[in-house]
Parts: C-alpha cells; sequence; structure tokens
C-alpha cells in the first residue's frame, strides 16, 4: 500500500511543478483576492472601533479578519482541483494501467489527496506570507495577528487547514471517480464553491448575516476552520464555536469522507 | 500441460445492436504463446478487456490462473500483465520515470527493477531517449515504452493487445525475439492479439482467428494454413501433350490442374514432391521452363473461414471511424 501510493503521490507533484503556470496561477489568485477584495471592501473603517473585534471575530480590521479566510478558501480552490488529474488520467488511459495494476483500489485516490493536501499547505503558507507582507507596503493593510502568537498557534493554524484540506480533497477526488467526464466535474464545482465560500464565516462575518444563513454558515466546514485559524490568531474572538468543536467537526468530516473514498473506489475502480 | 486460461461462453453486449464479444469458449495451455487473430472491430480487445478485470462480462466465465476474473479480481490483477492497445504511459514523466512507477505499482524489488529497467530500455532501444519528456517521443517510440513497461514484473499470464503495431519491422522483429526468450526462459503464457498475419503464423503456438464476436476457427497456424489446403507447386513446360493425367498418377499429388499454360499441382508436402513430379515430367520428354512452390498462407486461411481475405477486412472494417470511435469513447 505504501510503496505505490508514494509513487503516485510523487507523481501527482510532479504534474504539478512541471506545468510552471499551474504553480503560477494559483499564486496570482489569492494576491488579486487579498489586494482588491480585502483592500476594497474594507468596511471596518465605517464601524465604531469598539465593534470591530467583536464583529470580526477578535481582528483588528477587516483585511486580517479576511486575510485568514482566505487561507481556509484558497485551501478549498485547491482541493475542488483535486479531482481534475482524475478526469485526465481516464481520458489518456493512465486511469486503466492503474486499474489493471495489482494495488488496492483506494491508493488511487489517496494518493491524489496526499499530494492536493501537500500542495494546498504550500499555498497557503505562501498567501499566508503575503497577508503579511502587505503591513510593510505603504497605502495597505496587512494581516495583524495577536501580540504573543506563538508557533504553537501556527502549528494549530497548520492542523485545521490540513484537516480541511483532507476532507475538500476526498470529496472532490471521489466526485472525480464517479462523473467520470470533465463537464460533469466542472459543474459540480462550480454549483458548489460559490455556496460553500459564501455560507461561511471565511469571507463576512457570521454576525452580519441574516438568521437563515447564519444558522447554514455554522456548520460549514469552511466555518469551522476559519473560526478555528482566528482562535489562533487573535485574542478576544468571541468564536462561534468552541475551539474543540471546530476541531473534532473537521476531524470527524474528513474521517468519513476519506472513508467513503476508499469505499467508493474499491466499486468504481473494478471491472464495469 | 494444463489449461492456464479457461474461458466459457464469455459474452459482451455493449448495447442493443453492439454484440461485441459472442459467446466464446476457449483455453491457453500454459506456457504457450496463444494468438487472437482478426480485423477492426473483431472483439479481441474486448475480450482481453475481460480478462484482464477492466470490463465485465454480460455472459459466461472465464478463470486466468484458476482465478475468477469477475469474483477474483484482485487475485487475478497478481499474477497478470498487460500491455494495452491504447496507450496508457504518463507524457509529463520521462521514460525511465514511467518505468520506475510500473516498478512500484507491480512492487518489483528496487534493485532488481534497477537492472531490468535498464535491460528493458535498451531491447526498446530507448537508453537515448529516456531521461527525456515521453511527450516528446514518437508515436514508436511511446508503443515501445508501453511494452517495456509491460514486461517489468514477469508476470504469470502477460496480456498484450496488439504489441507491435505500428512499430519499423526491426523493431517488430526484436519484440517477438523477446517474447520467444521470455517463453524459453521463464514460465509465462503470453496471450496476444494482433493483426499482422506474420505475428500470428511466426510467433504463435496456436491462433484463434475471430470475426464479428466469434472463433470462427482455433488451431496451431500449420494446421490451419494445411485445412484449407496442401502446397502448391506451379510448373511451366514446353510439351505438345497435355500432362494433366501423367501428373495426377504421380503418388503424392492431390490434384493437378492445367490453367493459362500452367500446370497447378496441388500436394501436402510440395518440397518432396517437386522432384518427383519435374522427374514425371521428363520421363514423358518434356521440358521444363519454370517451377514455382507456394505455400498457403494465413491469409487464405482467415478467407476460407471469414469469408474476405484480411486486407479486405481492415479496409471495410472502416479503420478510421473505429479510431474515432474509440477516441470518443475515450472522452467518457
Ligand atoms: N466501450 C464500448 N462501448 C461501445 N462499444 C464498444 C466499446 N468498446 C468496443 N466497442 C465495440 O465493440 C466491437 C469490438 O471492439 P474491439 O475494440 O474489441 O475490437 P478489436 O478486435 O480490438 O478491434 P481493433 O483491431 O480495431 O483493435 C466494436 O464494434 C466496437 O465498436
Ligand atoms: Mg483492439
Amino acid at each position: 500500500m505504501l510503496r505505490e501510493t508514494w509513487s503516485l503521490t510523487v507523481r501527482e507533484m510532479k504534474h504539478w511543478y512541471r506545468v510552471k503556470i499551474q504553480v503560477f496561477m494559483t499564486l496570482i489568485q489569492p494576491i488579486v483576492w487579498l489586494g482588491l477584495f480585502g483592500q476594497a471592501f474594507n468596511f471596518g473603517t465605517f464601524l465604531p472601533p469598539s465593534q470591530i473585534p467583536l464583529i470580526f471575530s477578535g481582528a483588528p480590521d477587516y483585511f486580517s479578519f479576511m486575510a485568514l479566510g482566505m487561507l481556509a478558501v484558497n485551501a478549498l480552490f485547491t482541493c475542488m482541483f483535486s479531482g481534475m488529474s482524475i478526469v485526465w488520467d481516464r481520458r489518456f488511459g493512465f486511469l486503466n494501467k492503474l486499474k489493471v495494476a495489482p494495488i488496492p483500489r483506494g491508493a488511487v485516490p489517496l494518493s491524489r489527496i496526499m499530494a492536493t493536501v501537500v500542495r494546498s499547505l504550500i499555498q497557503v503558507s505562501i498567501v499566508l506570507v503575503i497577508a503579511l507582507a502587505f503591513a510593510y507596503i505603504p497605502g495597505l493593510t496587512g494581516l495583524t495577528l495577536k501580540a504573543g502568537f506563538s508557533v504553537t498557534d501556527l502549528l494549530g493554524m497548520f492542523f485545521v487547514l490540513f484537516l480541511l484540506s483532507v476532507a475538500f480533497s476526498a470529496m472532490f477526488t471521489t466526485v472525480a471517480l464517479a462523473v467520470e467526464n470533465q463537464e460533469t466535474l466542472f459543474g459540480l464545482i462550480n454549483l458548489l464553491n460559490l455556496p460553500l465560500m459564501f455560507a461561511s464565516a471565511a469571507l463576512f462575518p457570521t454576525a452580519m448575516m441574516p438568521d437563515w444563513l447564519r444558522g447554514i454558515a455554522e456548520y460549514n466546514p469552511l466555518t469551522w476552520t476559519a473560526d478555528a485559524l482566528r482562535q489562533f490568531a487573535f485574542v478576544d474572538t468571541a468564536p462561534i464555536h468552541d475551539l474543540w468543536f471546530d476541531i473534532i467537526g473537521l476531524v470527524a468530516i474528513a474521517a468519513l469522507l476519506l472513508g467513503i473514498s476508499a469505499f467508493v473506489s474499491r466499486k468504481l475502480l473494478s471491472n464495469r | 500441460m494444463s489449461a492456464i486460461v479457461e474461458v466459457e461462453n464469455l459474452t459482451k453486449r455493449f448495447s442493443e445492436d453492439v454484440l461485441a464479444v459472442d459467446d466464446i469458449s476457449f483455453s491457453v495451455e500454459e506456457g504457450e504463446i496463444f494468438g487472437f487473430l482478426g480485423p477492426n472491430g473483431a472483439g479481441k480487445s474486448t475480450t482481453i478487456n475481460m480478462l484482464t478485470t477492466l470490463l465485465k462480462p454480460t455472459g459466461g466465465k472465464a478463470l486466468v490462473a484458476g482465478l475468477d476474473i469477475d469474483k477474483q479480481q484482485d487475485e487475478v490483477r497478481h499474477v497478470i500483465g498487460l500491455v494495452p492497445q491504447d496507450l496508457t504511459v504518463d507524457d509529463e514523466l520521462s521514460g525511465r520515470e514511467n518505468m520506475y512507477l510500473q516498478a512500484d505499482l507491480y512492487n518489483v524489488p528496487r534493485g532488481e527493477a534497477k537492472t531490468r529497467i535498464e535491460d528493458l530500455l535498451k531491447l526498446v532501444n530507448l537508453e537515448d531517449a529516456a531521461d527525456r519528456r515521453v511527450k516528446t517521443y514518437s508515436g514508436g517510440m511511446r508503443k515501445r515504452l508501453e511494452l517495456a513497461e509491460g514486461l517489468i514484473h514477469r508476470p504469470q499470464v502477460l496480456f498484450l493487445d496488439e504489441p507491435t503495431l505500428g512499430l519499423d519491422i526491426q523493431t517488430r522483429t526484436a519484440i517477438w525475439e523477446y517474447i520467444r526468450d521470455l517463453k524459453k526462459n521463464n514460465v509465462i503464457t503470453v496471450f496476444l492479439t494482433t493483426h499482422y498475419l506474420e505475428e500470428a503464423d511466426g510467433l504463435c503456438d496456436r491462433v484463434a482467428i475471430i470475426d464479428h464476436g466469434k472463433i470462427v476457427a482455433l488451431d496451431t497456424p500449420e494446421n490451419l494454413k494445411h485445412s484449407v489446403g496442401g502446397d502448391v507447386i506451379s510448373l511451366e513446360v514446353t510439351s505438345e501433350k497435355d500432362l494433366t493425367e501423367d501428373l495426377k498418377r504421380v503418388p503424392g499429388v492431390m490434384d493437378a490442374r492445367k490453367e493459362d499454360g500452367q500446370y497447378r499441382i496441388k500436394a501436402a508436402n510440395g518440397e518432396e514432391l517437386t522432384p518427383v513430379v519435374l522427374k514425371a515430367v521428363w520421363d514423358q520428354g518434356a521440358v521444363v521452363t519454370s517451377v514455382n512452390l507456394a505455400h498457403p498462407t494465413l491469409d487464405q486461411a482467415f478467407l476460407e473461414y471469414t469469408g474476405r481475405s484480411m486486407r479486405d477486412a481492415e479496409q471495410t472494417g472502416n479503420y478510421d471511424k473505429v479510431a474515432a470511435s474509440r477516441r470518443a469513447r475515450r472522452m467518457h
């Protein structure tokens, strides 16, 4: 199980970094988002200063609030495309090679999930650095972390981002195994990405949402991630959930989706 | 010898009107090179794909090394190897990286993998290109890489779907040689499909002729050829007299006819009979100006069993259409 999964993971990584433009694109997008969206919508300036940390989960300004949400959103976007390689492999016959090989069926999704998680964490680190670097550009707001932000907090942040990446890459890998063609996969991604992103605390405070939307957003894994990230990064966050609730929720959903992926791949990668 | 592939009433229906494999039964003996010969669309790949756990049979059953291809798929995969007709090598990796990936997928011991990979790259003449990315390869190079990959793990039963399609004659001959060696030095059974008559004839111990999803004949290439008639000796003779009756009386001659000033003599064994026939002609005082000995070909056998020659079958098989539909299929 280990050898082939590792080998296939390495293959995925090679595909990623050999297509330079792909690496470039995944960096451009968060910069644009942070630069335009984060700066332009800096609507914290319209709020009374005493209200700001309350509404923005302890963040000193909207940019800091949304920059952490962007980490989660960026991980989500990376994971959404984890299934693309399966679609290509089906198209170019490589999937047949994997189907006849004497490997556990789960190695196919697992290798994609591992590669995606690594990619996602690398990208998230870069986004984090960029958000922090904005503080040094005159005229721009940057990400301000709490005084006394520690390595443990940083590891905590990466741990929740890891869980989120596992969950979503497992989900989209499984979807790609099931749908068999690119158009359907793109359709599904488009269908899911906006609701997932906007019905969450990632980019907007739930406090400003109508009740029905808040009700949904509170159970969105993206909210759990953003909520946990902010609890690590800021003080007095007025959290949506307890930190442990967020983490256990993410562990549970990641485990569930991994399980489904392993189960479904046994069916989908057998003779049909 | 015992059967290592046993197929009973195997059937694959893709849709109402596409019955790709129609109730076929046969068995392959351990250690033999067994060939499926047939025109485009005959059902060769479909059969291989069922036997290698890629496609689910609509009916019938098959055992590979005693394992049920439907109920014991995992076990079957451990004893087989497949070189598919459609290429599956990875464009973004180099040739050598592709080989190592394959060795990992089949759990070939690492030290062993290294020597085998170098040997195989040499065999298929890709040593110099081995570190280039596959997307810079020509079609023939890709095919050779695919073949080399399929040979890494030395399976009990090796399935080769059109192994030499599109290869030049040197490479083709080298591959045949390798397959023969493989068989000589290992306990390996090779199941291959082809529409090259020379390949079926020169390489295979037994050949099944398949057409429209059915096996229409199955035997050794020799027997298949002889089943459609013996050798033909053609003679040009300067003689006033018609020698047909005299020739027919020569022991061993099956039939003799005069066509366009030539005598055509059918015999089971042309090599042995030619001198005898020549002597009979001289005894009549006639002079032989030209002799030609023709052995029956597999193409004649193919013609006999399918009602068309291989070349015609290919032409009416609409290769482009089949290829296009295959490409379209892969899009799904
Ligand atoms: N997935 C599929 N869906 C529908 N029809 C199919 C499918 N695969 C094969 N067929 C049809 O089944 C028949 C047999 O195809 P197959 O690929 O087995 O032929 P073949 O003998 O391998 O031919 P070739 O020499 O061209 O490789 C053809 O009519 C083909 O169009
Ligand atoms: Mg074929």
